[in-house]
């Protein structure tokens, strides 16, 4: 490639970086942000009222408004990440994906005193104005290093070695460290993610099959409960009534906050299982005072919501200029539907219990200031699609 | 190079067009596939299980406090309360409250003692209790109680001291009718009695308070909650009548006092013609009040010097004997009284009438028995006709009769007059009558003999009365019952018994003559004690062995002594059963249903049909007897006193000398035997002095009246006078000799042929 080429290609990435953002995405985006900002103030400020020592109108609404700086930030944040060309990413992923995985090594370090543990898994770093997940970056720096390695590869994916190994070997060692935390659902996520752009990316067929097979075997495994590690789990999934008092509490709970919704829902604010019977509530477990609060009708308006964004962020990356831009919302978008997925099984007890986050909604400054950045870059991927914008 | 190139482009292309592919299906299983799974999921949840797990969530979520709802009122026919419930408070202690708080403890406990009358002590002891939140003091106390106590609370700033509303159920009269209404626990609910049977009407429903509540058991920030008012209970009207019923307990009270009677005795006072229970009592009795005091001091004797379980077990034993209402739990063999029930299928059958002739030696053979059976009279009767025979209780001719009506006919009477059943009385553990298989009956006539005079069998009170009742009252035999109507709060009547007969039994006819029939056992017969002036009673007496009671130390066995008597006989309105279940028979009365329950029958009576309403239709006989009214003489000229005196039947004698009457004694409008002496004072002072009533007891009336006279007292006949015989004595008298009272007063004598063998 010439000088001249260069230079050219330079110029026709800033033009086509200046496109319009795919409207209809951005939408979506800023209702679910907004909603779910929403149900963190809903679901969260009967415990913060009595967990405070001084309980004030002010201790109740603190949740709320941490979560609502954060949506204010990381909106704006993403509207700026969205200029930034994505091309550019590609060069910080090696050194993103170093970074977090050393981050990953520092939260295991015994003793480390930033090294932040809650609920018996250490998951999180103390960097001063907040605790951040490097799992929530692991993922990302997987996105990044997967589509810029993946788009360039081509059709030597087919290639074992090339398409599948060094893939498997990053991701090992990623879960590695994370299963040390432990944070198995973070673990699942990341081959989720890796499996479905490595998919896209162009592997054999053999290995699709091979893939498919080593998944239905291992759930099949797991959900048996044959194996020593996380029976207990397995047989609160069974049965979560038996359980009520101690490790089925959690599960227990959800469910008579999403059967209590029936229809109509309860109303907005009027959800009574965050009344402390719940716990996590403005966490993992928020969508269980969505479907206590808004109802069949409110819950299924915000995974319809959910499943608009999820197709919208595929439909982007199969009309994405290229084949980096296209990976990187398959990333993007398969991480969203995943998290989407297992959250509201875990809370309507579909699957096992694990801890595991729902986008937009969960409370947690930093992982919403990453999301929405991820959703920066898919709307800057969004900018470059080439011909008429429909939508 | 351009061919290497094109095979670049080409595998560019591959790798686009697979992306785009893989991609697409993607977006399949993530953007629909799982969302259809998990709206699947969500529609369980929220539209099927909804309410399942909405119950149980509220269950978790809310705290309800119920508001008691107000018992009925249990009436009697005439609309006295015979149960109530009033609203008291029961009040608890939080001895966690009070620590923390750092309240006056001993203050506390020495108030709170005082006020509740309960030990300061004992109120110490829940005290120490620190991690307690809930000490009960004092359950169900009354309302100027509760008050001191929150009066106490309000001045000493207190806090830790709770009353919570109750309900407390009052029987204003205490052991009235006590194992028929029965009583309620401590928590309200109908243990025995109406109250237990009726519980369901009785208790309402409780209103509910919900009140949300967190998950550590705190009211919520905004508040939430929902009311359900209380249905406060239906009431009932009963047909017992608390005075006749008060008529009856005295009765039996005294009867058993007199007689020392062993076991307890019981008493039905019922009307006829519609089955209704217009009293019913049952001997030993208690307190409605308090139902678990032992009420009999026999009974009350028993416990003494006993401790720990002994006490415990004894103290059960009798609580349940004086709960139990002999009259329809216990069982008996009805004996001679039974032979009402012989007498009206013979004379329906037409296999008997009132020219019959029986002879009666004293015993007679019943062929498959080999000893002869006894009548009362081992002398035996003689030659008697059917009225004579009745009057007589005489079993050789009551077994004639029972043969004559066959095993088979006999049976089907049973059955029709009730006694296989149970009557159905809307009173709690009704017992049944024990009777022969219908099989083991018709194989010989043994059983028939005994039978026929109530013997071998056993019937409780109840089904006897209600047998003898349609026997009397033209045939028809209907439900004994208790509860007359049913009132909601609001009054209205939602149920009301109706008389409807069940079967009638025998002709309007024959039902008649056997009235008159029993009519001549109390005028002159076996029953002659039962006599009212003035009254047309009928009744059959009864004294029968208890099977299975003879031992060494009780070689004669337990009998059960018992009467029945209907009145007005000639057109029946009420039928009255005693019974007392072995009397001493060392009073010195001789102990049969004619001596004993005749006599108290016959008071019985005299109280209970001026009480309804029957006007006493005196013979010229009896007229003589009857009680009148002194006219007022005072101020009157003698001549027109003795005229007005005259006419109203009295005998006088005068006092003094003047024309005009200054005084009379007793006083107009005293009510007196009509043969008493009218002392007129003609200006002479009324003598002031006290008299001394003599001993009456044992005498004839003929001599009881001349000592009483001769004291200057007026003396008034109860009980038979006919019969002129010498063992018709004087048994009691109303005023105890050697009491000194006003001149004039009337002494009521009784009278009793003490030589009556039934």
């Amino acid at each position: 490639m010439t000088a001249e080429e260069k230079q050219e290609k330079r110029r026709i990435n800033r033009i086509m970086s200046k496109g319009p953002i795919d409207i209809p995405f951005a939408m979506l985006v800023l209702l679910l942000t907004s909603i779910g900002v929403l149900m963190v103030f809903s679901a969260s400020y009967a415990r913060a009222f009595y967990e405070a020592s001084n309980p004030t109108t002010m201790a109740a609404l603190s949740v709320f408004l941490r979560q609502f700086v954060f949506a204010v930030a990381g909106v704006i944040g993403m509207f700026v990440v969205s200029r930034i060309d994505y091309h550019w990413w590609r060069r910080w992923a090696v050194p993103i994906l170093i970074g977090a995985i050393i981050s990953l090594i520092l939260v295991i370090i015994p003793g480390n005193p930033l090294a932040v543990t809650s609920g018996g898994a250490t998951r999180w770093l103390n960097i001063g104005i907040t605790n951040f997940q490097p799992s929530e970056v692991a993922k990302f720096a997987v996105i990044l290093y997967f589509a810029a390695t993946i788009s360039v590869k081509k059709n030597k994916m087919e290639n074992f070695r090339e398409g599948i190994f060094d893939y498997v070997l990053i991701m090992g060692f990623i879960s590695i460290l994370m299963l040390k935390e432990p944070h198995l659902s973070g673990t699942l996520l990341i081959w989720c993610i890796g499996a479905s752009m490595m998919f896209v990316g162009g592997i054999s067929k053999k290995m699709i099959y091979a893939g498919v097979i080593v998944g239905v075997v291992g759930i099949v495994v797991l959900a048996s409960g044959i194996l020593p590690y996380g029976q207990s789990r397995i047989m609160q999934w069974k049965d979560p009534w038996a359980y009520a008092a101690d490790q089925g509490y959690q599960t227990v709970q959800s469910l008579l906050a999403i059967g209590s919704g029936g229809l109509a829902g309860v109303g907005f604010g009027k959800g009574r299982q965050k009344l402390l019977y719940l716990p996590e509530e403005h966490n993992d477990m928020i969508f269980a005072i969505v479907c206590e609060e808004l109802g069949f009708i409110g819950a299924t308006l915000i995974l319809s919501l959910f499943c608009f964004l999820v197709l919208r962020g595929y439909w982007i990356a199969l009309h994405a200029r290229d084949r980096f831009g296209g990976l990187l919302a398959v990333g993007i978008t398969t991480m969203i539907a995943m998290q989407t997925f297992l959250n509201v099984a875990v809370v309507t007890n579909t699957v096992p219990n694990t801890g595991i986050s729902l986008p937009f909604f969960s409370y947690g400054g930093t992982a919403l200031l990453i999301q929405l950045f991820e959703m920066g870059i898919l709307l800057s991927v969004s900018r470059q699609m080439p011909g008429p914008k429909s939508g | 190079m351009q061919n290497r190139h094109d095979k670049k482009e080409n595998s560019a292309k591959m790798a686009t067009k697979v992306l785009k592919t893989r991609t697409l299906l993607l977006s399949v299983v993530l953007g629909i596939v799982t969302f259809v799974v998990l709206l699947c999921r969500l529609y369980y949840l929220q539209i099927i299980q909804h309410e399942a797990l909405q119950e149980k969530a509220v269950a978790q979520q809310t705290r309800s406090s119920t508001i008691t709802a107000s018992r009925g009122t249990i009436y009697d026919a005439t609309g006295e309360t015979l149960a109530v419930s009033a609203t008291a408070e029961t009040i608890f202690i939080s001895p966690h409250e009070i620590t923390e708080n750092e309240c006056d403890k001993d203050l506390i406990a020495t108030k709170l003692g005082e006020i509740l009358n309960v030990d300061a002590e004992k109120i110490r002891k829940k005290e120490e209790k620190v991690e307690s939140y809930y000490q009960e003091v004092k359950k169900k106390a009354e309302q100027d109680e509760a008050d001191a106590v929150r009066a106490f609370i309000n001045e000493n700033d207190i806090s830790g001291i709770y009353l919570v509303p109750d309900s407390k159920r009052y029987y204003p009269f205490g052991s009235l009718a006590a194992q028929v209404i029965g009583f309620v626990s401590s928590d309200n609910v109908g243990l025995y009695g109406i109250e237990a049977l009726y519980e369901e009407e009785l208790e309402g429903t409780a209103g509910l308070v919900v009140t949300e509540k967190n998950a550590r058991g705190e009211d919520v920030l905004y508040k939430y909650e929902q009311y359900y008012d209380a249905q406060n209970g239906d009431s009932l009207v009963l047909t017992i009548n608390s005075t006749i019923q008060h008529y009856l307990e005295q009765a039996l009270a005294d009867a058993v006092k007199k007689y020392d009677v062993k076991n307890g005795a019981t008493g039905i006072v019922m009307n006829v013609n519609t089955g209704a229970v217009m009293a019913m009592a049952s001997l030993p009795n208690y307190d409605l009040n308090n139902p678990r005091n032992i009420q009999d001091e026999k009974l009350a004797a028993q416990l003494e010097g006993l401790d720990g379980d002994a006490r415990l077990e004894k103290l059960g034993q009798l609580q349940l004997k004086q709960w139990r209402n002999k009259a329809i739990n216990d069982t008996y063999e009805p004996g001679s009284t039974f032979k009402i029930i012989t007498l009206a299928m013979a004379l329906e059958e037409g296999l008997i009438n009132e020219n019959s002739t029986y002879e009666c030696g004293g015993k007679i053979n019943v062929p498959g028995w080999p000893k002869p059976i006894w009548c009362s009279r081992k002398t035996g009767h003689g030659h008697q006709n059917l009225g004579q025979a009745v009057a007589n209780s005489c079993n050789p001719a009551f077994i004639q009769i029972g043969l004559k009506v066959g095993t088979d006919k006999f049976y089907q009477y049973i059955k029709d007059f009730g006694f296989l059943n149970k009557t159905n009385i809307d009173l709690q553990g009704e017992g049944k009558g024990i009777f022969f298989e219908e099989e083991q009956f018709g194989k010989n006539v043994v059983s028939l003999a005994s039978a026929a005079f109530g013997q071998t069998f056993n019937v409780t009170p109840i089904a006897l009365a209600t047998a003898e009742a349609a026997a009397v009252n033209g045939g028809y035999l209907r439900q004994p019952y208790i509860v007359q109507e049913v009132l909601d709060s609001k009054g209205n009547v939602t149920y009301e018994h109706d008389s409807t007969p069940i079967r009638q039994v025998i002709s309007e006819e024959t039902s008649q003559r056997v009235c008159n029939l029993l009519e001549g056992v109390v005028n002159g017969g076996t029953g002659k004690n039962a006599y009212v002036a003035g009254y047309r009673i009928g009744g059959k007496t009864g004294t029968a062995d208890k099977t299975g009671t003879k031992t060494a130390d009780n070689p004669k066995g337990d009998i059960v002594v018992s009467f029945v008597g209907i009145a007005p006989i000639d057109d029946p309105e009420i039928i009255i059963l005693l019974a007392l279940d072995t009397p001493s028979r060392t009073t010195g009365t001789y102990p049969s249903g004619g001596n004993m329950v005749a006599p108290v029958a016959g008071r019985l009576f005299a109280q209970v049909l001026p009480y309804l309403g029957f006007e006493p239709n005196y013979s010229a006989d009896e007229m003589v007897g009857a009680d009148t009214n002194v006219p007022n003489c005072v101020g009157l000229s003698l001549e027109e006193a003795n005229k007005k005196l005259k006419e109203n039947g009295f005998a006088c004698r005068t006092v003094g000398e003047g024309a005009t009457v200054t005084d009379q004694t007793p006083v107009g409008g005293s009510i007196v035997p009509g043969t008493a002496e009218v002392v007129l004072y003609l200006g002479a002072e009324k003598n002031d002095k006290k008299c001394v009533v003599p001993r009456v007891a044992g005498l004839t009336a003929e001599q009881a009246n001349k000592a009483l006279t001769n004291a200057g007292l007026i003396m008034k006949v109860l009980g038979s006078t006919s019969g002129n015989t010498n063992n018709i004595r004087v048994t009691t008298q109303s005023v105890a000799a050697g009491s000194e009272v006003e001149a004039g007063t009337v002494v009521s004598v009784q009278l009793a042929d003490t030589s009556m063998v039934d």
